[in-house]
């Protein structure tokens, strides 16, 4: 049937597949979807798993011997490499026993069975439960939320298995805004290009069967809601001059949903571009390296990194205070000059450049005039120190850095030598990041050329 | 679609025009009707762009693209062939770099006068401290080792490594002012400080060149606080050390021990310590602070002897004249503030005409205490005559930012044939090299 009308209409056919030759030249132009490969052996070894301690309980029941449930603190292996010599208490494998020798080893033995027992009727049923959900069930046995945290990664890492596998899941964090269309198991096709500035929440990468990328070209994480937001509402993913793309957040540090998500995303999709927007401070920089190697104490967890992510922003660069703010700047001085109040005499105000900067602000703020780059840069406190060489630490015990860890390294560097921080919004003037942004995804689209397709000649005259 | 209305709008208005025309005689109504005739049939004219736009989709999804990038690309304006040409005539064009050599490193061909960028790239990472001493200057990275360069000959060729010296990378690295070149200390970005020296040999004779380490300060007994920057008493006995939390320790080499803590602030609570300088003398003690106060010290009576005002933002460097009557401070102000030692007086500042000056990084006197000489972020070092408070010269072979610049000790003999026995200083920053300059008088 479909070769007869195909036959019928052969001149229809014939522009249909030319314009779909040129549309093949820009593949980005392309509408196609992918379908998620599906995790489901980890869920059935979970249950297996799950099952034989369960049976291992019971037989411990019948013979009358202490029981026993095996317990790794994943915090430990760092604490290991230290003190290998040092603490022999600390072992790598810990039980947990019942009647344990403390009322609390009862108390973690009880929590810890608890957990089990949920996990166990989730994957049965083939329900997802969340942390928080695991809280309420008993409160008073949990005490706090971060028992329950904490008690769970540490299941999933004794088990050698990830969390999601045991179909316990965080409450979703993360936000997605942007052109592209999400379908998941249950069938519900969600779109995530709503109007306003909230977005969308993310679902957990496990129920997503497929997405429709449509034409988009880039994906840019941004460290926070509010940035994310003022980004959504004025419809950057659609409207930027990079073409579309996708906005995601996940409100500070990176949850393990988010970060599936958007591994998923670079497996999905091997030539999207992965871009991340985070502030010029050390904590920007830890947030940047979660996403892109994955966080240490869930260092378990599969398919949680996405190495593909670029480092977009904030850099160094984008917040000295250069010579190209020269101008910009004294035009402004002149122009908040004209509009001062007759207290400020000429003199004082020409010596700005020594005023604090405090007091300046404020009078910009009044004036409504442009800040300039050196004027939202902040110093960094003792704790932002110690961070910036913990990262650097962390990067330099790494085997062997490459150009990404290096650029990190030299970033951290001069965030120390400066001893300044940047907030995302310094780049920008009256809030608008749209022009910053468009710059340097154009740019980062250039310099990684491969998706670009033909037209992408070295141009470096802009 | 701007230039194709129009046209269509003609073409209507003359069709319409036999149409209209032939139920009237007069050639008068004709003109009136004419005029007329193109708002009472808005909807043809509004039709021709909707009939071109349905020819457009797969050209625009091609086009759409192309423009965004070839909009970009383009020149805003062409300098035309006769343009270049007079000014190529006029002298103006672009000079053939004929000042060339080979590298007596590598073998690559680099610039006369130039660290080979081949060799000189040996740090990896930028440079952000330099020290020089009368016979060689040391340069410390963001990478992990240390580079020594001698200053003797004129090629200034590599004279050693020292690898893993910080693992983290280091941040300031210092040598005596005015003294005998035999002590470098240099803070890592860790919080460590090591000492290092040549070792003297029994004849005296300089054929042992080589740094080793002398002594390393854990950053746990270092005494509280990150350790910042540090500098190093002419005789080459002290350390002086600021910390993070605005506090000077004060160390004695020989003892290692700890002979002196200076606090700014409350305990533990002063203001980041960015910027230290020992007078050469002996006498004083200078820090400059993230909250632009400058602190003298007097090391005979172990207390501050002057809070100097005069920059309110961050300095990041100060520097005692040689003949320790003067102190110069400057950071983020742009400015270079001097005060008076004798006194405790702001005498003067240094100021280059701009709106906005860019953050001066490092700040040095030369051994007559008449020049000073500053380097900043936006690339550019500066030579200041100290006496006139102005600036003398300024260099710009680099628009990245700039970490470190440093006069190197005057020596008796010339450096190399026509090179007479003129002042020299260095500069490094982020370009990772390190660029020499020498006094373009001669003599």
């Amino acid at each position: 049937m479909f070769s007869a009308s195909g036959a019928r209409r052969d001149p229809v056919t014939k522009s249909q597949t030319r314009s779909r030759v040129n549309q093949r030249v820009l593949p980005a132009r392309t509408v196609d979807s992918d379908e998620a490969p599906v995790p489901h052996q980890g869920q059935t070894s979970a249950l297996s798993r799950i099952e034989d301690l369960f049976e291992s309980i019971v037989d411990a029941l019948d013979s009358g011997e202490e029981l026993v449930i095996p317990y790794q603190n994943s915090r430990t292996p760092q604490n290991e490499q230290k003190g290998a010599s040092s603490q022999q208490s600390r072992e790598p494998f810990d039980v947990i026993r019942f009647p344990g020798r403390t009322i609390q080893e009862a108390k973690r033995f009880e929590a810890m069975f608890r957990i089990l027992e949920m996990s166990h009727q989730a994957l049965l049923s083939g329900n997802i439960i969340t942390k928080r959900n695991i809280y309420y069930q008993n409160p008073g046995l949990f005490k706090s939320q971060s028992f329950v945290d904490v008690m769970v990664d540490n299941l999933a890492s004794t088990l050698g298995i990830g969390r999601e596998d045991l179909n316990i899941v965080a409450a979703a964090k993360g936000l997605i805004s942007g052109p592209i269309n999400i379908t998941l198991r249950d069938g519900s096709t969600h779109c995530c290009d709503a109007p306003g500035d909230s977005g969308m929440l993310l679902p957990s990468a496990s129920l997503i069967q497929r997405i429709d990328f449509r034409g988009v070209r880039w994906v840019l994480v941004v460290e926070k809601e509010a940035t994310f937001r003022t980004l959504a509402a004025s419809r950057y993913c659609v409207a930027s001059q990079a073409g579309h793309g996708v906005l995601i957040t996940a409100k500070g540090f990176p949850d393990l949903a988010t970060r599936r998500f958007l591994s998923f995303l670079q497996r999905a999709r091997p030539n999207l571009a992965l871009h991340a927007l985070v502030d010029f401070d050390p904590h920007g920089v830890a947030i940047m390296r979660t996403y892109k190697y994955g966080s240490k104490r869930l260092g378990h967890e599969e398919n949680a990194t996405s190495s593909r992510l670029r480092w977009l922003g904030i850099l160094s660069d984008d917040v000295l205070p250069n010579g190209s703010a020269d101008s910009n700047a004294s035009s402004h001085d002149s122009q908040g000059h004209s509009q001062e109040t007759e207290s400020q005499d000429s003199a004082t105000y020409s010596l700005d450049g020594s005023q604090n900067s405090f007091e300046r602000r404020i009078k910009r703020a009044r004036v409504e005039v442009t800040r300039g780059p050196s004027d939202s840069v902040l110093p960094l406190t003792l704790g932002d120190r110690k961070k910036a060489v913990d990262v650097i630490k962390e990067i330099v015990n790494v085997e062997e850095p490459g150009d990404d860890e290096m650029g990190q390294i030299r970033e951290l560097q001069r965030m120390l030598m400066l001893n300044v921080k940047a907030e995302i919004q310094a780049v920008d003037n009256f809030g608008d990041l749209a022009g910053w942004l468009d710059e340097k995804l154009i740019g980062a689209g250039r310099g990684q050329g491969v998706s670009r397709g033909w037209f992408l000649l070295p141009t470096d005259e802009l | 679609m701007a230039l194709a209305a129009p046209t269509m709008r003609m073409a209507s208005s003359a069709s319409l025009h036999p149409r209209l025309v032939n139920p009237f005689s007069t050639s008068r109504i004709q003109f009136r009707m004419q005029n007329v005739a193109l708002p009472l049939f808005p909807s043809l004219t509004l039709a021709v762009p909707v009939g071109l736009q349905l020819g457009l989709p797969p050209l625009g999804s091609i086009l759409e693209d192309i423009w965004e990038s070839v909009l970009k690309a383009v020149p805003k304006k062409k300098t035309s062939h006769m343009k270049k040409r007079h000014r190529q005539m006029a002298g103006k064009a672009l000079k053939d770099v004929t000042s060339l050599c080979k590298c007596p490193a590598c073998g690559e061909i680099k610039r006369m006068h130039y660290l080979c960028p081949n060799c000189a790239a040996t740090h990896p990472a930028e440079i952000f401290s330099l020290a020089p001493t009368p016979t060689a200057v040391l340069s410390a990275s963001g990478s992990s080792s240390l580079v020594v360069h001698d200053t003797t000959q004129a090629t200034f060729p590599l004279q050693q490594t020292i690898p893993n010296a910080h693992k983290l990378g280091c941040h300031h690295i210092c040598t005596a002012r005015g003294g005998l070149g035999n002590i470098a200390a240099s803070v890592g970005f860790g919080g460590e400080i090591k000492v290092w020296s040549i070792p003297k040999s029994e004849d005296g004779g300089s054929s042992n060149k080589e740094w080793s380490l002398q002594w390393e300060l854990a950053p746990t007994k270092t005494g509280g606080g990150d350790v910042w920057a540090v500098a190093l008493s002419a005789d080459e006995g002290y350390l002086a050390c600021t910390t993070s939390d605005g506090r000077i320790h004060v160390w004695d080499i020989q003892a290692q021990e700890k002979i002196q803590t200076y606090e700014t602030g409350a305990r533990g609570s002063g203001s980041f310590a960015m910027a230290v300088d020992l007078s050469r003398d002996g006498r004083l003690t200078a820090s400059g602070h993230e909250s632009g106060g400058v602190y003298v010290f007097n090391n005979d009576a172990g207390r501050m002897v002057y809070s100097l005002s005069g920059l309110s933002k961050p300095v990041r460097t100060v520097a005692f004249s040689p003949g320790c009557k003067r102190l110069a401070a400057a950071g983020n102000a742009g400015v270079i503030a001097v005060y008076d030692m004798e006194h405790g007086e702001h005498v003067g500042n240094l100021t280059a005409p701009s709106s906005r000056p860019a953050w001066i990084t490092s700040l040095d006197w030369n051994d007559t205490g008449e020049y000073l000489l500053t380097a900043s972020l936006d690339g550019k070092v500066k030579v200041w005559d100290a006496g006139r408070s102005v600036c003398v010269a300024t260099h710009s072979e680099t628009d990245t930012a700039l970490w470190s610049a440093r006069w190197l000790p005057k020596t008796e003999r010339a450096l190399g044939p026509g090179m007479g026995k003129s002042e020299l200083f260095c500069a490094a920053g982020a370009s990772r090299s390190i660029t020499f300059y020498r006094e373009a008088t001669g003599s």
